[in-house]
């Protein structure tokens, strides 16, 4: 007995070891976003900014093997900014972990807008009304309302013309967009669901959402398994937060606006899932399905153009409000 | 430990189908792993709750926004409704041992919880963040830890508890075990449901089921090797309500997890020192509601026996024994532990 007493201790250690250990990084995670926010957060910032790149890039090449080089250093910028917290840094030198927001002094300069599909229709409601012409409808009059405000806005295209999802991708990478919008409507079993969904980047075990993204990524080349492959891989990846926190302002601006015109509808939340043009893009970027035109009473309201202007309106708000929060979050880490 | 009026400690068994707890006043609850919301303002007037959890939510399931939060025995990720989703079912779970979450004179709670044997460091911080607030103090252990403590199988033993996410290995070798003596498998319960539904739908493609029928069918009827009986469910065809026999596509699916599990077991045991495999071999515990399936310890200890024989037992009671365990280490770590691992 005193035997299996001496075992039952000796195992509880470890237990207690264990969870203490992940309980550090919990905390670690918390003092570190404190403390760069306070102050020191300059240079390890910069580091980690400059390393994104590399991680994103490695994090894309479906071949690479050998874990990203860039976690270290990111890490290490981190260390030297918490020397109180050295020894539960030093355990996890080589994890890669989620970077914080703070540490990436950056403002919103470009957006791009995609509208979803072009030339191929897309969705298509019962009475004809195609998910290609909404989706550009709505970016032309996103387009519109953010004339004025701080940031060039961009749109994928302007016509109904097809354009593959890398050329969408290699678009708004090549025009160093600091945030990326692609615009969606859904088709959806059974039909009396009215929803918005809301879409950034990450792996889904969701069988429909896995239905959807197989939808949506039709012309990429590569397979949903390929693509899941490599999200496992890059969920730390700074720009997952930066893209949950503006898929969050999104969805909120546009259920709250559309909600009075469209009591049913239903906010079905924000989720992950492995959408090409939110792969390949390195910036903060969601995929919004903004309706669903498998309901004919929806489709009906978005042949209105006041409910389309609502639509937008929502989508700009929800751009203004991540960019100003951008902003803050800038103006605090400077002071 | 020693335990006091103003502190309760709690085992909690975290699982994708059912969770269980096991309170230290006595209390052991067990609920279907659902959470349900009210989808509009006449579904809420009907179920007068907000929120409906485990078997009430499930009956009630056409009026609610249900989710079965905990995919691998983690919260899911993606959407904030399955965070909101596991901290109702934590707390609902709490308040079955008497714990009311603003009570006067509420003691402390001190929560063990189970998690998957390789769930990995994040996850484990992410429900650690979850249960904030619901828990005044909280560890985590792997699954079939919990049960093998609970057991007092700590030396020379391999638990495996397969749920309904997952399958989780642990060999027990007198120390806390390291990545290397754990394996966690997706082959579990709900792969089997997965299985059956698509080999149902083959043979009848017209034929009208959910998969709450295939889990109930398989909570009733499942088993692997010869069957007992036909197995004769029924069915709405075209409208019209029609028998069927599923007895081949049950052993198909329940048998589809015995490749994986069997060499799982054997990669594991392959591991051990080789002096103490033999008494590895003769001590396998099998736990967790998949465990149940009938024919499944005779299936297993026929593999052992070309790895030279061994022994395989089902737990007494697999749906306390993960919760039971985790009791049990609650129970047992001292107070100065706890304040380590405060929320």
């Amino acid at each position: 007995m005193a035997g299996i007493d001496d075992t039952k201790a000796q195992l509880l250690r470890g237990v207690v070891q264990d969870n203490i250990n992940v309980l550090r990084d919990v905390r670690v995670g918390r003092l570190e976003r404190r403390k760069r926010r306070n102050g020191s957060w300059l240079w390890p910032g910069l580091i980690a900014a400059g390393l994104t790149s590399l991680v994103i890039s490695w994090s894309v090449l479906p071949k690479t093997e050998s874990p990203p080089v860039s976690a270290a250093p990111v890490q290490q910028g981190a260390a030297s900014a918490s020397d109180a917290l050295e020894p539960a840094l030093a355990e996890t030198f080589f994890e890669p972990k989620p970077i914080d927001r703070g540490t990436i002094p950056l403002s919103i300069k470009t957006v791009v807008i995609d509208p979803g599909h072009g030339g191929d229709p897309g969705a298509t409601s019962a009475s004809g009304l195609t998910e290609k012409e909404i989706t550009l409808d709505v970016a032309l009059r996103l387009r519109r309302i953010l004339q004025g405000a701080p940031f060039k806005v961009l749109l994928t295209r302007e016509t109904d013309r097809f354009m593959s999802l890398d050329k969408r991708v290699n678009f708004a990478n090549e025009n160093k967009a600091d945030l990326f919008l692609s615009i969606h409507v859904n088709w959806m079993e059974p039909h009396s669901i009215r929803a918005l969904e809301t879409y950034y980047v990450g792996p889904t075990d969701d069988p429909a959402t896995l239905e959807l993204a197989s939808r949506e990524n039709k012309d990429s080349g590569y397979s949903l398994s390929d693509y899941k492959k490599i999200l496992e891989k890059i969920y730390v990846d700074v720009r997952r937060d930066e893209s949950r926190a503006l898929a969050y302002t999104i969805s909120r601006r546009l259920y709250r606006s559309l909600k009075a015109h469209n009591p049913k509808l239903e906010n079905r939340g924000v989720k992950t899932a492995p959408f090409v043009v939110l792969i390949g893009t390195q910036m903060p970027a969601i995929l919004v399905e903004i309706a669903c035109l498998s309901n004919e009473d929806e489709a009906e309201l978005l042949t209105t153009e006041n409910y389309r202007e609502n639509i937008a309106m929502a989508l700009a708000k929800g751009i203004r409000s991540y960019a100003h929060a951008f902003k803050v979050a800038d103006r605090k880490a400077v002071h | 430990m020693e335990e006091t009026n103003d502190t309760l400690c709690v085992g909690i068994d975290l699982g994708t189908s059912r969770s269980s707890i096991s309170a230290s006043n006595g209390e052991r609850h067990v609920i279907d792993s659902y959470v349900g919301w009210p989808v509009d303002m006449v579904a809420r007037k009907l179920v007068k709750k907000a929120v409906l959890v485990g078997r009430d939510a499930l009956d009630n399931r056409s009026m609610l926004d249900l989710r079965r939060p905990l995919e691998r025995g983690v919260v899911k990720e993606g959407s904030e409704k399955d965070h909101e989703a596991v901290q109702e079912l934590v707390r609902y779970l709490i308040s079955l041992v008497g714990i009311k979450p603003k009570g006067k004179n509420k003691p402390k709670v001190r929560a063990v919880v189970g998690v998957p044997a390789e769930a990995f460091r994040v996850s484990r911080q992410h429900l650690r963040s979850t249960i904030d607030g619901v828990a005044d103090n909280l560890m985590m252990v792997s699954e079939p830890f919990a049960v093998a403590y609970g057991l007092e199988a700590l030396l020379h033993a391999l638990v495996i508890d397969i749920g309904a996410g997952t399958a989780d290995f642990c060999v027990m070798q007198g120390h806390y075990p390291t990545e290397e003596d754990q394996k966690t498998l997706p082959n579990a319960g709900d792969s089997i449901d997965e299985q059956l539904m698509k080999l149902i739908r083959e043979r009848h493609p017209d034929a009208q089921f959910s998969i709450h029928m295939i889990r109930e069918w398989k909570e009733k009827h499942s088993f692997v090797g010869e069957p007992k009986d036909r197995i004769i469910v029924s069915v709405p065809i075209r409208g019209k309500a029609t028998e069927i026999d599923i007895t081949q596509e049950m052993r198909t699916a329940c048998e589809s997890i015995l490749p994986p599990v069997c060499e799982t077991l054997a990669t594991l045991l392959m591991k051990v020192e080789p002096e103490y495999q033999d008494k590895v071999r003769n001590n396998v515990i099998l736990a967790g509601g998949t465990s149940l399936i009938a024919g499944l310890p005779a299936a297993i200890t026929k593999v052992l026996q070309e790895l030279g024989g061994g022994r395989v037992s089902v737990v007494n009671d697999p749906v306390f024994a993960g919760s039971d365990g985790s009791l049990a280490i609650a129970r047992d770590a001292s107070p100065a532990d706890w304040d380590k691992l405060s929320l």
